[in-house]
Order: C-alpha cells, then sequence, then structure tokens
C-alpha cells in the first residue's frame, strides 16, 4: 500500500465514494464524492498530537469495537495515507486538535464534500466484504454471553498490534481463558443466512488456534465443525500440524452455546458425530468463526457500475470458469472478495490478474468487439418524431442505448453485448440486431418449415445454454426424435413473439423457446425479459384457437444435454397425440388473426422479401 | 456389517414423496440436531442425523421396524436451528406414515381411558396437543353414548389429558396419578422430623438440558423431594393440594420457556392450572406463594438450583414471622 501510495502513476482517493459512472470501455467518466477530513492532507504530518489530546473515545471500528479511538484518528497505525480524519458525529468542536496542531495549521473545520470528475479507461471493483453478524442465531448467545466473540474480534484481541498488545483476555473478567472452543461455518452453509461456503474459515481458524497454541501452550483448545475444508497447496499439511499439536477436532455443529451465570464460562453443545453421541464441552471463550457476506453497499455500487449481483448479492463475474475475473461490463474488472469469498493467496492472484485484464485493454488505441450490436433505423423510432417511448434503453441490461425525446434512440456500440433484447421490444421495429436480423432469422425458419411444417418442432434456443444443451444432447448420444427443428439466437431475450405467430403461420406443429435458467443468463435480466414476454403467451395462443400445449417455455443450461432430449421427446410425444388433422385445422383458424398480427411487420426493411403476406 | 448394496435404493425416494419428507437430501449429517434433541435422555438410541443417514442409505427393514422412530415428540427444537431447514419431526412422521402402512405399531406406552368412567366430556380431546383422542360412540353399560378414544399412532403419553379429565377416566402409565402418590409419600418423607421446610417440587422430565443440572439434581438437600413428570402439563393441582395437605410447606412446579415445550404447548396448560390454583388460594386469602409456577429454559444454566433455594428461604422466613 504504501509503495502504491508513492508510485507517480498511482493516485490514491481514499475516503471517498464513487457517485456515478459514464461512458464505456476506454472512455469512463467517474464522478466520485470526496469526504470532507477537516484535515488538509498536505500539512498533516501524522504526528497524531491531535489525537494526543482529544477528549472523545469511541469503540474503534478497525479493531471490531475492541478498543477505542479518538474523534479525530487515523483508522488504524498503517494506515496510508498517513491523515488524521474528524469524525464529525462524535466530534464535540472544542477545538484543542486546533491548539495541538498549531504552527501546521492542519485542521480545517470548513472543508465540504468535494466532487472530482476522473476519465478513466478500465475499472477495477476490489471493495472486499463484511463479516457476518452473528446476532440473529440466537442459540449461539453472541451479545448475550461477553465471552462469545466473533473470529475477526479474536484476531484483532490477540494481534500484537491490537488494543491488549497481543494478550488474549475474557471480556468478562479480563483473564487470559484456559480453554476455548471454534465454531466454524456460523452464518455460511447455513440456509437461513448465507447457502454457500466461505471457504477460507477452516483456514484462519487453524491459523490462529496454532498462534494461540504457540502462545499458551497450556490452552484446551477445541474446533467444531460440520466439514474441514483445506483444498489448497500446503492447506491439508496446515491442518494436520494442529491436529499434531493437540488441538481437538470435533466433527459436530453445535446445537447451542449455554453461559454459566456464575463464572461466564461457557458450555457448548454438539453431537460428536464420530462417537454419535452428544458431548458437551465447557470453554472460558468461544470464537464463532463467521461467514464471509458481500458489503452491504454492493447492491448500490453494482448499479453504479453495470455489474450484476449473483444470488448471494456478491458481483457476478463474466463467466465462473472461462471469464472469472470479468463483468458483463466491458472494461469492468473484479478482485479479491467483491466477487466472492476469498483467502489471500487467491485475492492476490485475482488482483494481479485484475491488473493484466486492465492492461490488455489500455495498451492498445482500439478495442475490438463482437459485430452482433444492435441498430436503431433512425426514420422508425418514434423518439426521433418527438414522442416518448425509450422502451429499449429500460430493456438494455448494459445501459447501452441513449434515449433523449426528438431524436433517435442511439445504441453505443461499445456498451453493446448483443443480447438482442431491445430487438424483440421494440414497439415499433426500429430496432435490429446485426448478424440476427428479422429477416435473416424468418429466412432461416421458412427453409426450415418448408416441408411438412406440422409434423415439426420448431425450438428457438438461446447460444449460450439451450443451443449448447442441444450440442451435449447430441455429442452425449442422448437419443431423441429427429422432429426437431432449431434456430440459435444470442439470447431468449431477442425472441420476438412476432417469432412464435409466424412459426405457426406457417404451419409449425410445435414451438419450444428456450434459454439459460435465470441466474446463468449471460446478459444479466434478458431471460426475465423473455420469460415475462412468454408468460401469458399460451393463453393468447389458445384465444386464437392453438392448443396451449402446442408452445413450450423451457430453461436448460448447457449441462443438460439429457433434458433437452427429454423436453423433445416429451413435445414429440404431444405432437403425435394432437395429431396432424387437428394442428392442421388449429392452424387454419389462427392464420387470419396470425396474419392481422403480423402485418405490420412488413414495414420493416428487408422483412418484405421475407415475408409471404 | 451392513452390506450397502444390499440396501434398498427406492426407499429415500419413498420418503421424498411422503408429506413432510421433502428436505431429506439436505441433510449433511452436522449433528445439530441430534445436540438440540431431548428425547435421547429418555432413549439414548434416538439420533434423528442417524435415522436420516440409515433412509439416505435405504435401510429400509431397519428404520421401519425399529422402534425409536416413534419417540420424536415434534417439541421442534432442532428445526430452527438446523441449517438446511430440515424439519425433522415431519420427517418422522413421513417415515412413521410409511411404518404404518407396512403394518408396524408404536412400542407404546400410551394414554389409557376408563369407558366406564368417562363422560364423554371432550375435554380431553381439546387438551391433546397432538389431536390423538376422539370421541367414539360406543356401548360400554350403562349404554350407547361417546367416549374417549386414544389413537395409538398419535399418543406420545404426555399425560395432558391425564391431567384435564375431570372424571378420573384417563391415565397413563409410570406417570399415573397413584404413582405420583406414592413417589411422593415414599420413605413416609411427610411424617419425617427435622426436615422443615419441606418443599415438594414438581419437574418436567424436559426442561433440565444441561447434564450438570441433572447432577445437580441429586445433590438436593433431603427436605427437597423432586417428583419427575414427563410435562408440567401433566400437574393435575390435586397433587399440590395433596402434598401441602400432608405436610408439605410449599409447591413447585417447573416447566419449560414457552416455545420450548416438548409437548408443544404442555408449559402454557401446566402455568395455567398452577396460576388458577394460586387463585383459589388467594381467595381464601393465602396469598405467601406456597404453590408457584417456574420456567427453566434452553440457555438457564444452573437456575434450577437458585430456585429451589429462594423458594426454601422465602418458606423460612415466613415461618420466621410467624
Amino acid at each position: 500500500m504504501v509503495d502504491a501510495a508513492r508510485h507517480p502513476k498511482i493516485k490514491l482517493l481514499t475516503y471517498a465514494e464513487v457517485k456515478e459512472v459514464n461512458g464505456f470501455i476506454g472512455n469512463f467518466k467517474v464522478k466520485v464524492e470526496k469526504k470532507p477530513r477537516y484535515v488538509i492532507p498536505e500539512r498533516c504530518n501524522g504526528c497524531g498530537l491531535c489525537a494526543g489530546v482529544c477528549p472523545i473515545e469511541v469503540p474503534n471500528e478497525f479493531e471490531e469495537g475492541t478498543g477505542p479511538r479518538k474523534a479525530i484518528y487515523i483508522p488504524q497505525a498503517q494506515a496510508v495515507p498517513l491523515v488524521y480524519t474528524i469524525d464529525m458525529d462524535n466530534c464535540i468542536e472544542c477545538y484543542k486538535c486546533v491548539d495541538a496542531c498549531g504552527k501546521l495549521r492542519a485542521i480545517d473545520f470548513t472543508q465540504k464534500p468535494e466532487e472530482v470528475e476522473l476519465e478513466v479507461g478500465t475499472i477495477i471493483a476490489a471493495t472486499g466484504f463484511d463479516v457476518f453478524d452473528p446476532t440473529p442465531i440466537k442459540e449461539y448467545g453472541y451479545g448475550n454471553c461477553e465471552n462469545v466473540l466473533t473470529a475477526i474480534e479474536l484476531e484483532r484481541l490477540h494481534n500484537e498490534s491490537g488494543p491488549t498488545v497481543g494478550r488474549l483476555i475474557r471480556p468478562s473478567d479480563g483473564q487470559i481463558p484456559k480453554s476455548l472452543a471454534f465454531v466454524q461455518c456460523v452464518g455460511s452453509r447455513d440456509s437461513r443466512f448465507m447457502q454457500y461456503c466461505s471457504g477460507f474459515c477452516c483456514m484462519y481458524t487453524i491459523k490462529n488456534a496454532l498462534v494461540l497454541k504457540d502462545k499458551y501452550p497450556d490452552m484446551d483448545i477445541t474446533i467444531f465443525y460440520i466439514d474441514i475444508r483445506t483444498p489448497a497447496k500446503g492447506y491439508e499439511e496446515f491442518y494436520q500440524r494442529a491436529r499434531d499439536r493437540g488441538i481437538r477436532f470435533i466433527q459436530g455443529r453445535p446445537s447451542q452455546i449455554v453461559e454459566d451465570p456464575e463464572t461466564k464460562n461457557l458450555f457448548v453443545y454438539a453431537e460428536d458425530i464420530a462417537l454419535g453421541q452428544p458431548v458437551e464441552v465447557e470453554a472460558e471463550m468461544v470464537v464463532l468463526s463467521t461467514a464471509a457476506v458481500p458489503r452491504k453497499e454492493s447492491v448500490d455500487l453494482g448499479q453504479t457500475l453495470t455489474i450484476p449481483n449473483d444470488p448471494s448479492g456478491f458481483f457476478m463475474e463474466y463467466h465462473p470458469k472461462l471469464k472469472p475475473i470479468d463483468t458483463p461490463s466491458e472494461g469492468v474488472f473484479l478482485a479479491g472478495a467483491a466477487q466472492g469469498p476469498k483467502d489471500v493467496p487467491a485475492s492476490v492472484s485475482q488482483g494481479s490478474g485484475a491488473a493484466s485484464r486492465a492492461a490488455r485493454v489500455l495498451s492498445v488505441d482500439e478495442w475490438e468487439i463482437e459485430p452482433i450490436v444492435a441498430y436503431v433505423w433512425a426514420e422508425r423510432c418514434i423518439s426521433a418524431q418527438g414522442k416518448k417511448c425509450g422502451v429499449c434503453a429500460t430493456k438494455c441490461p448494459y445501459n447501452a442505448i441513449v434515449v433523449e425525446v426528438g431524436k433517435a434512440a442511439q445504441v453505443i456500440p461499445a456498451m453493446c453485448h448483443g443480447c438482442g433484447g431491445c430487438v424483440a421490444e421494440c414497439p415499433h421495429n426500429a430496432i435490429t440486431q446485426m448478424h440476427f436480423t428479422d429477416a435473416q432469422i424468418l429466412a432461416q425458419m421458412h427453409a426450415l418449415l418448408a416441408e411438412k411444417p406440422e409434423e415439426k418442432i420448431l425450438a428457438l434456443m438461446c447460444h449460450w445454454c439451450s443451443s449448447a444443451g442441444a450440442d451435449t444432447a447430441g455429442t452425449s448420444h442422448f437419443e431423441y426424435p429427429p422432429s426437431s427443428r432449431g434456430i440459435r439466437v444470442m439470447c431468449s431475450a431477442r425472441m420476438d413473439r412476432d417469432f412464435i405467430f409466424e412459426a405457426f403461420r406457417l404451419g409449425a406443429g410445435m414451438v419450444l423457446a428456450s434459454g439459460c435458467h435465470p441466474q446463468d443468463c449471460h446478459y444479466i435480466t434478458g431471460q426475465r425479459h423473455a420469460a415475462k414476454r412468454f408468460e401469458k403467451l399460451d393463453k393468447t395462443l389458445e384465444g386464437m384457437g392453438i392448443s396451449p400445449e402446442r408452445f413450450r417455455v423451457e430453461w436448460i443450461s448447457a449441462a443438460e444435454g439429457a433434458r433437452y432430449a427429454q423436453v423433445i421427446r416429451e413435445m414429440h410425444e404431444t405432437l403425435q397425440s394432437l395429431g396432424v388433422k387437428r394442428i392442421k385445422e388449429e392452424n387454419e383458424k389462427a392464420r387470419p388473426q396470425l396474419e392481422k398480427r403480423l402485418k405490420r411487420w412488413v414495414e420493416v426493411p428487408d422483412v418484405a422479401e421475407v415475408l409471404d403476406l | 456389517m451392513p452390506r450397502l448394496s444390499g440396501f434398498d435404493p427406492n426407499f429415500k425416494e419413498e420418503v421424498l414423496a411422503e408429506p413432510g419428507g421433502e428436505n431429506l437430501y439436505r441433510c449433511f449429517s452436522c449433528g445439530t440436531c441430534m445436540a438440540s434433541c431431548l428425547v435421547w435422555r429418555v432413549n439414548p438410541d434416538f439420533n434423528p442425523r442417524r435415522i436420516l443417514r440409515m433412509v439416505m442409505l435405504g435401510m429400509r427393514g431397519e428404520v421401519l421396524s425399529s422402534p425409536v422412530i416413534w419417540l420424536c415428540s415434534a417439541c421442534d427444537v432442532c428445526y430452527p436451528r438446523c441449517p438446511q431447514g430440515i424439519h425433522v419431526s415431519e420427517l418422522m412422521k413421513a417415515i412413521r406414515n410409511i411404518a404404518i402402512r407396512e403394518g408396524y405399531e408404536p412400542p407404546g406406552p400410551v394414554a389409557m381411558v376408563d369407558e366406564e368412567l368417562c363422560s364423554g366430556c371432550a375435554v380431553c380431546a381439546m387438551a391433546c396437543p397432538y389431536e390423538a383422542i376422539e370421541l367414539v360412540a360406543k356401548q360400554p353399560s350403562d349404554g350407547r353414548r361417546p367416549v374417549a378414544q386414544v389413537d395409538k399412532f398419535l399418543c406420545l403419553n404426555c399425560g395432558i389429558c391425564a391431567a384435564a379429565c375431570p372424571s378420573g377416566a384417563v391415565s397413563i402409565e409410570e406417570f399415573g396419578d397413584k404413582e405420583i402418590a406414592m413417589q411422593m409419600q415414599a420413605g413416609n418423607w411427610f411424617a419425617e422430623k427435622g426436615l422443615e421446610p419441606k418443599i415438594m417440587v414438581f419437574i418436567c422430565n424436559w426442561c433440565l438440558r444441561a447434564n450438570a443440572d441433572l447432577v445437580r439434581l441429586n445433590q438436593l438437600p433431603p427436605n427437597i423431594r423432586v417428583i419427575n413428570i414427563p410435562c408440567s402439563g401433566r400437574m393435575d393441582p390435586s397433587f399440590a393440594l395433596f402434598a401441602l395437605k400432608e405436610g408439605a410447606d410449599g409447591v413447585l412446579v417447573v416447566g419449560c420457556q414457552p416455545g420450548e415445550c416438548h409437548y408443544r404447548r404442555g408449559t402454557y396448560i401446566g402455568q395455567g392450572k398452577m396460576g388458577l390454583l394460586e387463585q383459589v388460594f388467594a381467595q381464601m386469602g393465602i396469598v405467601d406463594g406456597r404453590v408457584r409456577f417456574a420456567r427453566i429454559g434452553a440457555a438457564d444454566r444452573g437456575k434450577f438450583p437458585r430456585l429451589v433455594k429462594g423458594m426454601v428461604a422465602e418458606v423460612e422466613q415466613r415461618r420466621e414471622g410467624k
């Protein structure tokens, strides 16, 4: 951190908040609000005389409340930059610090929040994680029992630079505990709170246990765990070392921690799975290894940076295996626990990775993007005619469309990822997607349904999941009837309702619209928009006289080849049971209404050539 | 040694399909349920985690024929603690339903109804926390009329019905009125000299959760007599009256904290009964707290000796005041 601060090309903005991000890869404009420190950084030399005279003491956030800090403070001893800050919520404005500062005159009570605008090429989000607050787990007594601590509190308590100078003491009586119990998976692997495994708690617990065992060899240490997870290099050996040192590992998640009102000792109840019996362990201190949870600001910051949050709330990477550092927003990268719980080595690796991903962008003058971006026919866009619309902009997951009344909607190609959601949503057919134009897709449809359409299943598949799922079915040799005909689009969001109408107009027996599962969508919200669009379509079709079971919506992932085959088999059975005669009748009945609906489409450039209305 | 290949691979699906069995697969054997469970004190063979494990391995015969599947009393202490949100009591119910269909029966004991004495008032049916009692028309010696009938599949022998019955027609094994009276009198305790003040303590089987507290029960001085009852809801006020009549100086009834009752709502019933008794005493002009209801919760470690000490001190003060 000190190196970073000294580097001529690195500018640190601490005690600041990102307010707004505009622009796209290579051309971001970031508005940052610098909060007032009430201390002039250029003049403060970090001598600390001000903190010496400050009469206010409040719990120190860095020490997790185990120690005090003054109202004028630096967050921690190694803080970079070494500049004091006045905490105005607690300051009583006695101005003693001003006197103490003397000739340096570094304290300035008139400071106001300051906004700076930065122009940057790439952004790396490395906002870290929060620690789970175990108070809601009533049976563990955190908050009620004085000697139940969280692991991070313990970390500060036995740290040499912590409030007790490395002496581990019990909060209730200030004595060094003779026995200590660690409880793993507090808040993590718990369907009530965080379903995921935080990953690094096993290791830090073992580390803490070993450090304490070195310091206090007589301390009786018990670790309660569900599973010990030590998957990385050298970790298992470390775990073995802890076992060798006589630390007691009990497999079993404690059901309850009870405080003895007289001694303030704690009784931990758990089942020893290996023994198959409940056990009671008396400990003078209990440490809860709490889950790593997303920062509480992560949703707001995610919206500012256009990074989606995964179901747990961490920032979502572009692809879990192939693009673990990138985000769906190009030019924005992730590092560390902001993406998911991570230990130090993994965070460092990802940090280096993010830096080199960013350098790749910064080192070139031009950046290539996929050609499949959206394109607006300015003359068709009603926004250009002075009417209010903007549907496309609201549906774009990447904020890549700018709509101003009086001007046609404008697509920023560098931000467009080519899902085609806007194309399908535009009520005036004013947008198209390069290489996936309506005319091209229609041409495919016409070719596939040219012969005996009533015996065929037309499958619209998204590129990332369903199409890959169909491939998996093929490569895995899962058999399904030969009646299906597939059309690939980039995302289920591209699937216009008109495609389905047109398919039935052409006489298709069955239509399948399939995409990713909601959490797997490669275009953040694409699947959700599609799902909403198709929600009541079967009712509409039924109104036209088409049996609702002839249209099916399925979410099939790339791995679910067997499921794809199964869906096609089921649809084929339905097709057979309805019979060609009935399908033909239904299609004939629905045709006039379908044609009416599709009429407007002919105006779209190139469509008229294909659409024989 | 059990051979895994010999087990029934479909058993887990069978349980899964049963209402209540839905979350079976989520169990990762952390042992929270077992460590919460109170039943193992009565029967150490009962281990909900192991039963779920056996189901998942497909040990169909062993599970269904086992007497322990009938022991879960649906106190649901484990349910809110389970990190995987598994409702163990519902799962047990699912397993029992399969066992019942296969012709297995719970080993008992269950509440018994003396049909001659039963007046068909249905008070017991309303009191039962498990809806195990219903009225059926029967032909006792004085003609056809409704009498209470206990469903052996649902009854858990808590004795709340026995305490509720106004005609003395319902009784339970081991904790019947006679047995409890005999325990109170055992060793001619009431007549024994030099034991003042004498305190009769009725304590629910379940509310002492820590083993250390159980040990402390045995270390109490001889002037404290502890009677175990299955639930504070089993407490018939006439037990208290009997003890006071025979010469006890105070009666203390200890039940569980609300929400922790082993028999769902027994602790409320027990508290209600003792509250009424206190009111009756108050109407007679006796307001010295000689009958009392107290609660011990899961986290009240060491509360029991304090309770008893407090009561003894009060009685002594009262005697000196005289």
